[in-house]
């Protein structure tokens, strides 16, 4: 089972839990495990072609999902994913 | 509505003035609560309770924008994962993020607006010439579309 880490604001979807494990052979797999029993994240993590929003990093351990094979990325039982907005401005 | 404490409003205002003329950026930390309402309208319409942000505690953090930082800034993720691990521990929530606009107003630019995340409260410095001129705070939607201001209150300025 990999863990999959909280960020505080979506505790409110997940019964204050900051962790939670699934089962699941990628991360795709494993999110989605864990948007099927709470519901409430899917659209704080997705939008509504499916898609992970903009601002959502997915990390497994310390590795952006992105640089790795994205949702087919290959999980084991010890690893920790862990969401995390990401966050950028400027003036103009 | 959002209001941070004197001691978290001082980091903020000392690291967006250090950081002129370069943007700063920052976590905000607190407890999120309900209150009654202390507007006379409220209290006139209904005993209302309003959902309060407390920031009692700012947290400075690098801007990561590998370029120009007189006009951007970037929060490494990982540092922002780290913020949040150290607010649960202290019995505190991040809720905010901070940002400064050097020698320009406190709006939310187009910049902010694509690159925020609603889970959060921005709240945005305007430091003019080195100095804090002003502050407002922002609730982006999940489309990044549109940014809603949100009641901020800071402490009355000291006069000297």
């Amino acid at each position: 089972m990999a863990k999959v880490s909280i960020p505080t604001p979506l505790r409110q979807f997940t019964e204050q839990k900051d962790t939670v494990e699934y089962a699941g052979a990628t991360v795709g797999e494993v999110l989605n495990g864990l948007t099927g029993q709470f519901g409430g994240l899917r659209q704080h993590l997705f939008n509504d072609e499916g898609k992970l929003r903009n601002f959502v990093n997915i990390y497994l351990n310390d590795e952006d999902i992105r640089y790795l094979e994205k949702t087919d990325t290959a999980v084991s039982d010890s690893d920790t994913i862990t969401i995390i907005p990401s966050i950028a401005g400027g003036l103009n | 509505m959002i209001r941070i404490t004197e001691e978290a409003w001082q980091v903020m205002v000392d690291h967006a003035q250090r950081q002129y003329p370069n943007e700063c950026c920052g976590a905000m930390l607190g407890v999120v609560r309900p209150e009654a309402s202390r507007t006379a309208a409220d209290a006139a319409a209904s005993e209302k309770t309003i959902v309060v942000k407390e920031i009692t505690r700012a947290v400075p953090l690098t801007n990561n924008y590998q370029g120009e930082q007189a006009d951007r800034y970037e929060i490494n993720p990982m540092d922002l994962m780290k913020t949040d691990k150290e607010a649960r521990e202290e019995g505190l929530e991040l809720i905010g993020i901070y940002h400064s606009h050097p020698d320009c107003d406190a709006y939310f630019s187009k910049t902010d607006l694509e690159n925020s995340c609603p889970w959060y409260s921005f709240v945005v410095l305007s430091i003019q010439k080195g100095v804090f001129d002003h502050a407002n705070s922002f609730l982006p939607n999940a489309e990044q579309t549109h940014a809603e201001p949100e009641t901020l209150l800071i402490p009355t300025p000291k006069t000297a």
